[in-house]
């Protein structure tokens, strides 16, 4: 009798541990670091405070017909990339077109952003009233119906921001975000390293010399067997599936179809990642994972860096200040290289979006920053000077900004590139309410046929089963 | 005859107690609530989540909305789940990696420790129990400093001598290995300081007998001191189970960049795995479901324990 006693006891004091850890959120967890603010262009782009051409439909649409008043009181702000409003006094600005609208910015990183807005939408109390979220974990907030229905405010947008970056805000033709930024991919360079490698470093041989991966892969062999240094970091045993990602996006393939059927084993995913295993055999690419400390001195290296990058226009701030600050002038933009020769050289990855909780008290007010920021050409072409944070309003793409050089890679016109880039880049399905389940399965998968486990087929087809198994997707 | 009557009014009260539990309760009501405290907490935090996971584990729950059940789906599913079995058996594969070494160094560091002839012990006690408070986060990146595969300073060492590089972080055994390196580092003070607390309690009279009797000092550690230290030591194991089955600070601080599952999941372990589909994923059906399973083993494992070291005692 004892003995049963005291079982029972010591599991229910193991179960209590073991469930109260699980509740525990990661709160000692750093991931991505905070965009820093260091001043990045010493020559102010000329940007002309252009009057907006659409009509700021501030006007809620029920309460006041004629002329509705400016909202007021306090808003709570939750994301991590709000120093791109603040480093460019759009802040200030606002305030001064609003000047009852008090303002809290909340600066979480993005892995602390989701996490606490998971736990403040499940527990019914706690979200801010603006959030930003990237496209990646949009539509799983969606799903969570932890955001309000914006679809009047919105409206209007919709036909000028890029036509890809709506598909995961919307749910049964209902809106929930506002874009920000698109993540146009780009192939960036280190000058020094192609020409240390007897190749050209302009911008234009650059992207000949990679108009495809075959042809990359030939160049990444030629840096290796010149200067002995590696072409871009891809990891095997720890590699996190970006760059596969990538890929994927600019075929217009991706994680599943637009019926909704899953698609990572499908012969042409197959194809795409044996095409990217090329890179580690030989080995060209270096392993260092992405966001670590050895990632970062690699790119800021003066003479011992990679060749190259592949990513999205949004790198151009980190690398600009906080990852290689001290590499001004060596870098050079180009076009990626295509799947095969004649297709597409444009993909995205990342990119964000500005959403309103479903719990804000002041969803008029939230509106107004939001319309304020991303809404009018003048807010994203100033923040876009700052930061290389592609606006997602097509608006914006003929301001003389375009046409601006930028000095920190080599008084190139890498903006020309962006631009090129985010009208090609095709709608693809990756991103969507089960993102975080297939890429993590998928990561898996690439790490098995990298370091040698499985055939690439084999290892995608046991991530399919299983992400069809979790999600009930055919 | 009044005496009597006294022992009868007790046992009727004794009898009225054994009723139910009400009465009980309402006799000692005052240091009930004097300790209500603890069963508040336990209720909210202890209790509830317990009933409501259970209930979970049948639905396919994703933080809002309505309990929609979908029978044993979710049990169902976890058999097949190579992430989930795999983490099982990272758990049981670090406790053997460890578990049995932190243990042992432990022990013997609390025993020269208790010892009087060692100058400074409070020096050294303090020593090997700093790391247990220190920053874990602080920890991880330097331990993967130490562990780095290209310019780590264990690989730079080993690179004197000719030795190619070993990838620590970039495989599987490299980072289990890592991983083990930095809990002995972090939690070997704690288990020492355990064992030197149940050290204190044993007279030093039956090892000095023994020692009379002809014993030298490893006999005495090994068949005088370890036999008394067993209650002890049994806690510091079955912490160390449990704990090896809930890393998750050192994952997260160690292998951050791959969310802490490190390399094809070589250290993923079930709190984490549940962690990743509860809070990753927002599927809290299937998680709940998973941390059901997992408790299940782990008591098995734990009673286990609790009859290995306790048979001889029984």
């Amino acid at each position: 009798m004892k003995t049963i006693t005291f079982k029972i006891l010591v599991g229910l004091i193991i179960l209590t541990f073991v469930l109260s850890a699980c509740a525990a959120p990661a709160a000692e967890v750093t991931t991505t670091a905070p965009t820093e603010p260091p001043v990045v262009e010493t020559a102010e782009p000329v940007v002309e405070p252009t009057t907006a051409p659409v009509e700021p439909p501030t006007i809620e649409p029920t309460a006041a017909p004629v002329e509705a008043p400016k909202p007021t009181g306090k808003i709570t702000l939750w994301g991590w990339s709000y120093d791109a409003m603040q480093s460019t006094s759009l802040v200030d600005d606002f305030q001064k077109e609003y000047p009852d609208v008090e303002l809290e910015f909340v600066k979480y990183s993005s892995s602390d952003t989701y996490q606490n807005l998971q736990l403040a939408v499940s527990a019914g109390t706690g979200a801010p009233d603006v959030v930003q979220i990237e496209n990646s974990r949009l539509a799983q907030f969606v799903d969570l119906d932890g955001l309000l229905d914006i679809t009047e405010w919105v409206q209007p947008y919709v036909p000028l921001m890029n036509a890809y970056k709506w598909v995961d805000a919307v749910k049964d033709g209902k809106y929930y975000a506002m874009p920000w930024d698109s993540g146009p991919v780009v192939l960036y360079y280190r000058r020094d390293v192609f020409k240390a490698a007897e190749l050209s470093d302009n911008p234009d041989d650059v992207s000949a010399m990679v108009a495809t991966w075959d042809k990359y892969l030939e160049t990444c062999t030629t840096i290796k067997e010149k200067t002995g240094k590696n072409c871009f970091a891809f990891s095997r045993a720890n590699n996190d599936a970006r760059l596969y990602e990538i890929t994927l996006w600019q075929q217009g393939l991706g994680y599943y179809d637009k019926d909704g059927k899953i698609t990572v084993d499908s012969p042409e995913n197959v194809a795409t990642l044996e095409k990217l295993g090329k890179f580690w055999d030989p080995m060209v690419v270096s392993e260092e994972q992405p966001w670590t400390d050895p990632w970062y001195a690699e790119l800021n290296s003066p003479d011992n860096s990679v060749a190259s990058i592949v990513e999205a226009s949004w790198m151009g701030i980190f690398l600009k200040t906080w990852i290689a600050g001290g590499t001004a002038g060596m870098w050079g933009v180009a076009e990626m290289p295509a799947f095969a020769e004649g297709q597409v050289r444009a993909s995205n990855d990342g990119g964000s979006t500005l959403a309103i909780s479903s719990q804000s008290q002041n969803p008029e007010a939230a509106w107004a920053f939001i319309e304020y920021m991303l809404g009018r050409e003048n807010s994203q072409l100033r923040m876009f000077a700052y930061t290389d944070f592609l606006p997602s309003l097509e608006s914006t793409y003929d301001d003389a900004l375009f046409y601006e050089p930028d000095t920190f890679f080599g008084s190139e016109n890498t903006r020309q590139i962006y631009l090129k880039v985010a009208k090609e880049i095709p709608t693809a399905y990756i991103y969507g309410p089960n993102y975080q389940l297939m890429n993590g399965y998928v990561a898996t998968a690439i790490q098995e046929f990298a370091t040698g486990q499985s055939s690439a087929a084999d290892a995608l087809k046991a991530a399919a089963d299983r992400i069809r198994a979790e999600t009930g997707m055919p | 005859m009044k005496k009597n009557s006294l022992d009868n009014r007790e046992e009727y009260y004794d009898q009225r107690a054994k009723k139910g539990l009400g009465h009980e309760i309402a006799k000692a009501r005052w240091p009930y609530f004097f300790i209500s405290p603890f069963y508040i907490l336990f209720l909210i935090f202890g209790a509830f989540p317990l009933v409501f996971s259970f209930i979970l584990s049948f639905t396919t729950w994703k933080g809002t909305g309505p309990l929609i059940f979908n029978n044993f789906g979710n049990y169902k599913l976890i058999l097949t789940d190579k992430v989930f079995w795999q983490s099982m058996l990272n758990g049981a594969i670090l406790f053997f990696m460890y578990v049995p070494f932190q243990t042992l160094l432990a022990s013997v560091l609390a025993v020269m420790l208790n010892s009087k002839r060692v100058k400074g012990f409070r020096f050294f006690r303090t020593i090997i129990f700093m790391p247990y408070i220190s920053n874990m986060v602080a920890a991880g990146f330097v331990f993967q400093l130490l562990f780095g595969s290209r310019n780590g300073l264990f690989n730079s060492i080993l690179g004197i001598f000719s030795i190619s590089p070993i990838p620590w972080l970039d495989s599987m055994w490299g980072a289990r290995v890592a991983l083990c390196a930095l809990i002995i580092w972090a939690w070997l003070g704690y288990n020492m300081v355990i064992i030197l607390a149940g050290l204190q309690t044993i007279s030093s009279e039956l090892t000095e007998a023994a020692m009379i009797d002809g014993a030298n000092s490893v006999q005495a550690f090994f068949l005088i001191t370890i036999p008394l230290l067993r209650p002890v030591i049994l806690f510091c194991v079955i912490t160390s189970t449990i704990g090896s089955f809930n890393l998750f600070g050192e994952l997260m601080s160690l292998f951050h960049a791959t969310g802490g599952t490190g390399p094809l999941n070589a250290v993923i372990t079930p709190l984490l795995a549940v962690f990743g589909q509860a809070f990753h994923n927002f599927k809290l059906g299937y998680a709940s479901s998973q941390a059901y399973v997992y408790f299940l083993l782990i008591f098995v494992v734990a009673l286990l324990q609790l009859r290995f070291f306790n048979k001889e005692v029984d």
